[in-house]
């Protein structure tokens, strides 16, 4: 199955229910996600952009509205239907990384493709050059530095085959340079699988051409 | 680049996924559990299977009287034995008959004549005995057991006899070793040809005849041959005169009746039975029963144990989990070790449990088959230990299987 649009319909997170909320793009208003358009979602810290990540990624169900993949409500996805839009058609850069400590850096990635068998270990190397991390690959992941570690997460992103690629703050802990090379990845790979791209920012934005910017 | 070829470093990803998962196992804990769940169900399953072969002690179908079908006879006091009788006078017999519980009274006919038998014991030693016998008989419809086998024909075959199977055991462990003789099993004490000498009581006529043992019995304190038979020598040998039998057997409607006991006291009658059978089989229950349920109280703690520490590791690997559930692994492939950990140990243990419990069978076995237990198989601990073992697989692998949903969204 191809996942071309996510629709977030009057979508709220329930502890905002009571409070009075700015104008917001999102947030009880309908948006779309179209697969092949990038978006960025703009939002100020508590906004609740990771909510809403975490509500289109299955990992949460707290909020009001609907949330509709190829305009079908997902509230009664089961487990193994979720895992399957996690292998095959959303791939998730969570903000706390999600990393397992005890891993090495390379262990860390290979742990998400050995689930796909979708990046080659040449790849996966070109990446790792790339990103400035290939002498740090056999180094357990807790001990490398936030923005190392960031750069692991995003690799590991990248590591199956996506229709939405979403980032929870990307490039938080990255120089320019860095972040400029992750783009070129992150957009090189959403191109030839014809992806979307949803990328969240407080401020440190990941620096690729958006088609649309949301605020939350 | 698309590499389509599935899982091309699938096999080390594998070992990282249980790398992950097994961290926090705690070898101490698991061999704690095995340890006790293996006494607890060696002792559940050493006492049941103990209790199923010992129980053909007592239990023994018992094929030649139905359980509705009461022996009576008058109890003997010192009275009888100055000259008063024990016998059922036709008006006893009659009034029993006309009692609402009684379908039929059949009467136990007396040889009016002397028998003697004589057997070889111990093939081939050259060593027999001889004893004087007494014979009864009751009608054949009393007697439930295979017609061909109870049947007997003026001039042909062998004399087929039920005995009590009190006799065996008191030639076993009371005659027996003190004469320096076999000790012989039902099966073997069958197979011996007897020697039957009838005399009349004038010692004036003599027969002789071959005669085997058909079966054993618990309820019948007598020695029984067929009706037609008895009545037959007794018309050859007997001294002609009719004598009132001294027991009865008497079909009634439901043993249990309140009704019966109570006829019975008034009369000061007694049921021959195997009441010491009862109580022994009782006691039998009872120690079994309390040695179950110390074993079930062992099983059922050392079954925690593992529930507890499967428990405690998912618990101690929930972030894991839920990170590997994040990364799409599915449920399945994340309870494994676990799930593998709930089959395996309580497998581990019940084949540890059987090994000891067929141990302690062999230690026991030739004593109670000495005692005339119709050993059966090894079938109870076995039926028990999977029944037991399949609960706690199937409760712990649920567990599981809820723990990892549990860890799904947090």
């Amino acid at each position: 199955m191809r996942l071309d649009n996510i629709t977030l319909e009057g979508m709220l997170p329930r502890v905002f229910v009571s409070e009075s909320i700015p104008d917001s793009g999102i947030w009880r208003a309908t948006a779309t996600f179209r697969r092949g358009e990038s978006y960025l979602v703009e939002a100020t810290s508590g906004g609740g952009k990771s909510s809403m990540c975490a509500y289109i990624y299955g990992a949460r169900t707290d909020f009001e509205g609907r949330l509709l993949f190829n305009g079908v409500d997902t509230s009664r996805f089961d487990m193994t239907r979720w895992q399957q839009l996690r292998q095959e058609n959303i791939a998730y850069l969570p903000q706390d990384l999600m990393l397992f400590p005890e891993l090495t850096a390379l262990e860390n990635i290979r742990l998400k493709n050995g689930l796909t068998g979708y990046a080659s270990d040449s790849k996966i190397e070109e990446w790792l050059e790339r990103l400035g991390i290939a002498s740090r690959k056999d180094s357990p992941a807790g001990r490398l530095s936030v923005g190392q570690q960031q750069r692991v997460a995003i690799i590991r992103s990248l590591c199956q085959p996506f229709d939405f690629i979403m980032l929870d703050e990307p490039v938080s802990h990255l120089d320019e340079h860095n972040n400029r090379i992750a783009a070129e990845i992150i957009s090189e790979e959403a191109k030839a699988l014809g992806a979307g791209i949803i990328s969240t920012s407080v401020g440190n934005r990941l620096m690729i051409d958006y088609d649309k910017t949301m605020h939350l | 680049m698309k590499k389509t070829s599935t899982g091309h470093d699938t096999r080390g990803c594998g070992q990282l996924l249980s790398r992950l998962l097994r961290k926090n196992t705690s070898p101490a804990r698991i061999a704690g559990f095995l340890v006790s769940n293996f006494l607890g169900l060696a002792i559940v399953l050493g006492a049941l299977q103990f209790y199923s072969d010992a129980n053909s002690i007592w239990s023994a179908d018992d094929s030649f009287v139905k359980s509705d079908w009461l022996v009576i006879n008058k109890k003997v006091t010192s009275a009888n034995t100055f000259g008063e009788s024990a016998d059922f006078t036709p008006e006893e017999i009659a009034d029993l008959e006309r009692q609402p519980w009684v379908r039929s009274v059949g009467r136990f006919t007396t040889a009016d004549f002397r028998i003697f038998a004589r057997m070889s014991a111990g093939n081939g030693t050259g060593r027999s005995m001889s004893t004087s016998l007494f014979f009864e008989s009751i009608p054949d419809e009393y007697v439930d057991v295979d017609k061909s086998l109870w049947r007997w024909k003026k001039g042909s075959g062998e004399v087929p006899v039920i005995i009590s199977r009190d006799y065996l055991t008191l030639y076993n462990f009371g005659f027996a070793s003190s004469a320096g003789l076999p000790q012989m099993s039902e099966g073997l004490m069958s197979g011996i040809p007897l020697e039957l000498t009838l005399t009349s009581e004038d010692g004036t006529r003599m027969k002789r005849f071959k005669g085997h043992v058909a079966g054993y019995s618990n309820r019948l304190n007598t020695i029984l041959v067929p009706d037609e038979f008895m009545r037959i020598e007794n018309a050859e040998l007997g001294s002609g005169a009719t004598r009132n039998p001294s027991r009865l057997v008497v079909d009634v409607n439901s043993p249990g009746d309140v009704a019966i006991s109570e006829y019975l006291e008034a009369r000061d009658l007694e049921v021959a039975g195997d009441k010491s059978g009862a109580s022994a089989s009782f006691l039998l229950k009872v120690v079994t029963g309390v040695t179950v349920a110390i074993g079930a109280v062992i099983t059922l703690l050392s079954f925690f144990i593992l529930l507890l520490s499967l428990s405690l590791i998912m618990e101690k690997n929930a972030t894991t989990l839920h990170r590997l559930l994040m990364l799409g692994y599915d449920a399945g492939s994340v309870a494994k070790p676990y799930t593998r950990l709930a089959v395996y140990a309580p497998l581990g243990a019940l084949f540890l449990a059987l090994c000891c419990a067929a141990l302690l069978r062999g230690s026991y076995l030739p004593a109670l088959e000495g005692l005339g237990a119709d050993s059966g198989s090894f079938i109870a601990a076995p039926a028990a230990g999977a029944i037991i073992t399949l609960l706690v697989i199937i409760f712990n692998v649920v567990s599981v299987r809820r723990k990892v949903r549990e860890s799904w969204r947090r």
